[in-house]
């Protein structure tokens, strides 16, 4: 492309080839933080679970930071490996949704994991499903990719199991919700990735 | 009497760039490069008139070592765009 005057076809031409070619297209590995996400989440509820269910020893609560313990890392070397050099509005909207969700998730859990010491319960995973499917849901939504909303209404719904279930068995339920919140919805948006790819 | 097209944006390239960054929050250099096929040389002087007349703001900074420009549209760009945009309809009777 070169410094060149244009008659109006032409110039009508550049103007929807290129904004043909910035179009949101679902890119190879999009699905990757959901299932590095929900991965490790699954993985750490069932360790949970097992462990509580066969010790009863409740430092074994522990085991939920392996979730960020494992994922932020994962997920910084993966951000740096995707970048693609152009950032859209969508990009930009999905990234201030997952800090807020994130964060107030993060915070709660710990005021969970602590809050015991100044008499204050919490059903903290009712509240983390909720968040996560909160952030899912409106995700789902802005990037206009169904099964990622459907996942995440879903997981609302869900997460009520959370408040009815009142043995360790409510961390199976919370690996099976993420299951279906963000690993099926996470497949799925791999594969379409790849799809879009090849047609480029 | 057809109102004339804006001469700063009637080039290809600088069209091309601005028809980019319109539907993005920011690029960076090389994606514009990729996109455009454009020589660096003339990406940059594209660049450097498009910033010189208010349309696209520039970032320069590092990243590791490599230095990295990232462009982003104005609101005085987005303006001249629409116009432009306006006036091309005129032309051609849309």
């Amino acid at each position: 492309m070169e410094e060149k005057q244009l008659n109006e076809k032409e110039s009508l031409e550049v103007i929807s080839n290129m904004i043909k070619a910035t179009q949101n297209r679902f890119t190879q590995n999009a699905g990757a933080p959901f299932l590095v996400w929900g991965y490790t989440t699954v993985l750490s509820s069932i360790a949970v679970w097992f462990a509580m269910v066969r010790t009863g020893n409740y430092w074994w609560n522990m085991l939920w930071f392996l979730i960020p313990i494992i994922s932020f890392p994962v997920m910084m070397i993966y951000n740096r490996k995707q970048e693609s050099g152009a950032k859209t509005y969508v990009d930009s909207v999905i990234n201030k949704i997952w800090i807020v969700f994130g964060s107030v998730g993060f915070l709660v859990s710990l005021v969970a994991m602590f809050g015991g010491y100044i008499n204050m319960q919490l059903p903290i995973l009712f509240i983390v499903i909720l968040l996560m499917g909160m952030g899912t849901t409106l995700t789902g939504m802005v990037m206009k990719f169904l099964p990622c909303t459907i996942g995440g209404a879903l997981a609302i719904l869900l997460s009520f199991l959370c408040l009815i279930v009142h043995n360790w068995n409510v961390c199976l339920i919370f690996a099976a919700v993420f299951v279906v919140m963000m690993v099926i919805p996470g497949h799925i948006l791999n594969c379409k990735g790849k799809c879009d790819a090849k047609r480029a | 009497m057809l109102k004339e097209l804006n001469p700063l944006l009637h080039s290809e390239l600088r069209l091309a760039l601005m028809s980019i960054l319109i539907g993005l929050e920011e690029a960076d250099f090389s994606y514009l490069k990729e996109q455009t096929q454009a020589t660096s040389g003339n990406l940059s002087v594209q660049i450097e008139k498009l910033s010189a007349a208010g349309y696209i703001a520039v970032n320069k900074s590092f990243r590791g070592k490599m230095p990295r420009t990232v462009c982003k549209i104005t609101e005085e760009g987005k303006e001249a765009f629409a116009e432009y945009v306006e006036t091309l309809k005129s032309y051609i009777k849309l």
